[in-house]
């Protein structure tokens, strides 16, 4: 008779072996090198990325997801999270939305109602402003990078880590103490009202602040194939500081810059990948150019009042894991999830309405980089955006090294109007 | 005056990435009456391989530029062997195929390439050439516009000096009295399709170290190959070429002088005029039924 693979299976692993093997499998497992918890104290509490994992925004996605699993193991393999009584093991939840509004509305139904989740981290832009009216109706903590997706109308609606374009004013005006004979500027950004236009008015507001005159602003569209013609347009003007407030393009347009023969100093907003930036230029040409994005090993983020656990560590893991993928949001979702734990550990639940009651409680919650500060009414119409100190960063003999940390919160409290009269004049929402 | 003559060498520069990606989609649509939308897909194949050969395992840049051209012919042939042969006389099927093509292989770089930001191919001929200290022209772009300046010219001998070249061009010119002729109407296709997806690949292998390079950025790909093939008169390859230098000059200028979105909206509404009032574009012939 020709043996079944059912067969095979029960000659090789019969019913009781397999039985027997599985079970001391799980003990095995649940005795060695975990934590000593009994299993019936602990409890699930699951975490949701609402986030693009697919097409040309996956970059500001999936890193992210792999940062965040890689806190919530270090959390869980810690012996899990106390809030309350109990005790919690994170799981992460993630819907990949691919940048699409429709299916963001169905990603963020999906999680809150299949998955239960307790918090949703979101990208931001029109993928956040479709699920809000549903979102603010379910009273449901919502997380974006973008604070301008935060409105009057959005109380559940909070950016407690990137606070996206704002930490800009920072790189300006630290350019500006240390060179007092830079005078004019040009702009080069995407059309793009979520992060474009907003980074371009901030960077007007900073350059202005700063004493530094902005001769152009190039808005360019997403299909641009090569930036010659672009770099070429800007370098006419001779401006002293080159200023990228776009991310997607920095390592064409620096590599015009170089070809070109630019001589000026560089400020960008990110400079993710920027070991690609010196291969395609030269280490002498990039020194210096300033930016707002350390990397996570880098010695200043070592102790002091930096809220992250073991950023060098951290740093190793992701990249030993996921070598060449690593972007800002690799650590910033991790860094929401962190505010959660602190507010969640503050509230005793886990329920959102009181998770966010904490958060909003705490005067002073824990920025990545130092204690924050809510703040936004004045921009946005509602205190829902925390921000506090960012590092300015510079590339010092091809590495990214942090120059010092200044505060947004400062600069916020001294030049709104400026930063409002920018975005007005460039057609942004203001409250 | 000095962006003036930096937008010409600009204008130059683009203007024959922008003939590569055209001959090829052309070439397929004249002898195979297919509009092979996944055309953008296989120049970013082209990119890729060049990534993941030369800056992932150190291969040279100019073998690896060889497998690129190789690799993305081989794609393409499987492509008409499986996709566009049974399509036949279909070109909605045809379209439709290539689309899903298209899809399969921006997921195949994802998963290649992963996500993080867009891949970077240092430059294997670094350094700039420097005319006027306003007039430069990087050494990369100096290789990519020489390979593809021989490459158009190749294959303008191909097509006008060797007997497969005259089949080639006498499929696109009337089919069936093409199969009368004796032309084998398959081998023609696969080797329309083979010479456009070595020119894709070898259009992507250039592209790779002077560009981003991402899953979707066949799209930008695409968009211009369809105007500069629209403008120059669809199954017209001189056409295309000629098409190609004018929308690049064009586009470059406007991108200087005023901004890159009125230069995309200026492409778009020359090939919409040219649809109207020539429809046969600069070069293109009218055929009678």
């Amino acid at each position: 008779m020709r043996k079944t693979p059912k067969s095979v299976f029960e000659r090789k692993f019969g019913r009781r072996r397999f039985l027997g093997t599985t079970l001391a499998g799980v003990g095995a497992a649940l005795t060695a090198g975990m934590p000593r918890i009994s299993l019936a104290d602990t409890k699930t509490v699951k975490i949701g990325m609402n986030i693009p994992m697919t097409g040309d925004y996956a970059p500001w996605g999936l890193p992210g997801l792999y940062g965040s699993e890689i806190v919530a193991n270090n959390l869980n393999a810690a012996g899990g999270v106390k809030i309350g009584g109990d005790t919690y093991m994170i799981e992460m939840a993630a819907y990949d939305h691919g940048y699409d509004t429709e299916k963001s509305v169905q990603g963020f139904k999906k999680l809150v109602l299949e998955d239960d989740v307790k918090m949703v981290m979101m990208l931001g832009g029109s993928t956040v402003a479709s699920i809000v009216p549903w979102a603010m109706r379910k009273k449901m903590l919502t997380t974006t990078l973008l604070p301008s997706d935060i409105t009057p109308d959005t109380p559940y609606l909070v950016a407690t880590c990137e606070s996206h374009p704002l930490y800009n004013v920072t790189g300006v005006e630290w350019l500006a103490e240390k060179n007092p004979d830079l005078k004019t500027a040009v702009i080069i950004t995407t059309n793009d009202i979520e992060y474009g236009k907003q980074s371009a008015a901030t960077y007007k507001a900073a350059f202005e602040v700063a004493g530094i005159e902005v001769l152009d602003t190039n808005f360019h569209g997403f299909d641009v194939v090569d930036f010659a013609p672009i770099v070429s347009s800007l370098l006419a003007k001779k401006p002293d500081v080159f200023c990228m407030a776009t991310d997607v393009y920095t390592t064409p347009i620096v590599e015009q810059l170089f070809h070109q023969g630019y001589k000026g100093k560089i400020v960008s907003c990110t400079l993710d990948g920027y070991q690609d930036v010196i291969a395609k230029t030269s280490k002498e040409f990039v020194e210096g150019l300033v930016f707002q994005f350390p990397d996570f090993d880098d010695p200043k983020l070592v102790g002091g009042k930096i809220n992250f656990p073991d950023p060098g560590g951290f740093d190793a893991s992701f990249n030993k894991d996921h070598a060449g993928e690593w972007s800002a949001v690799a650590w910033e979702y991790p860094s929401i999830l962190l505010n959660w734990v602190e507010a969640a550990q503050a509230a005793g639940s886990i329920e959102p309405t009181a998770v966010l009651e904490a958060m909003k409680a705490n005067d002073s919650p824990a920025h990545t980089f130092g204690p924050g500060k809510w703040w936004g009414a004045e921009l946005w119409g509602l205190d829902n955006a925390v921000i506090g100190d960012w590092p300015v960063v510079a590339i010092n003999d091809g590495r990214a090294r942090i120059q010092e940390f200044r505060s947004v919160y400062t600069w916020c409290q001294t030049n709104v109007a400026e930063l409002s009269k920018q975005m007005k004049d460039l057609d942004l929402r203001i409250a | 005056m000095e962006l003036f003559f930096q937008s010409v060498i600009n204008s130059f520069i683009q203007g024959g990435f922008f003939a590569l990606w055209a001959v090829g989609l052309v070439l397929v649509f004249g002898v195979m009456g297919v509009v092979n939308f996944a055309h953008g897909e296989l120049v970013m194949v082209g990119a890729y391989t060049v990534w993941v050969l030369h800056s992932q395992y150190g291969i040279g840049y100019i073998p690896a530029l060889c497998i690129a051209v190789l690799l993305v012919m081989f794609i393409g042939l499987l492509m008409e062997r499986f996709l566009f042969r049974p399509k036949q006389g279909d070109p909605l099927g045809g379209l439709i195929n290539s689309i899903g093509v298209l899809f399969i292989l921006q997921v195949a770089a994802l998963v290649v390439g992963g996500t993080g930001p867009a891949k970077q191919v240092a430059p294997p001929f670094p350094g700039t050439l420097i005319i006027q200290e306003f007039l430069r022209i990087p050494n990369q772009r100096l290789f990519s516009i020489a390979v593809a300046v021989a490459a158009l010219l190749l294959l303008w001998f191909f097509l006008t000096k060797t007997k497969l070249g005259w089949s080639l061009r006498a499929v696109a010119l009337d089919r069936e009295a093409a199969a009368l002729q004796g032309i084998n109407i398959n081998r023609t296709s696969m080797i329309a399709i083979g010479v456009s997806g070595a020119l894709a690949g070898l259009a992507g292998a250039l592209m790779a170290p002077i560009s981003n390079i991402y899953p979707t950025m066949g799209h930008n790909v695409i968009i211009t190959a369809f105007i500069v093939t629209i403008v120059g008169g669809i199954g017209s390859l001189s056409g295309a070429v000629l098409a190609a230098v004018l929308y690049a000059f064009l586009h470059t200028f406007v991108t200087a002088y005023f901004s890159g979105t009125i230069a995309t909206m200026c492409g778009l509404l020359i090939m919409v005029l040219v649809l109207i009032v020539k429809p046969t574009g600069i070069m293109g012939q009218k055929v009678s039924e």
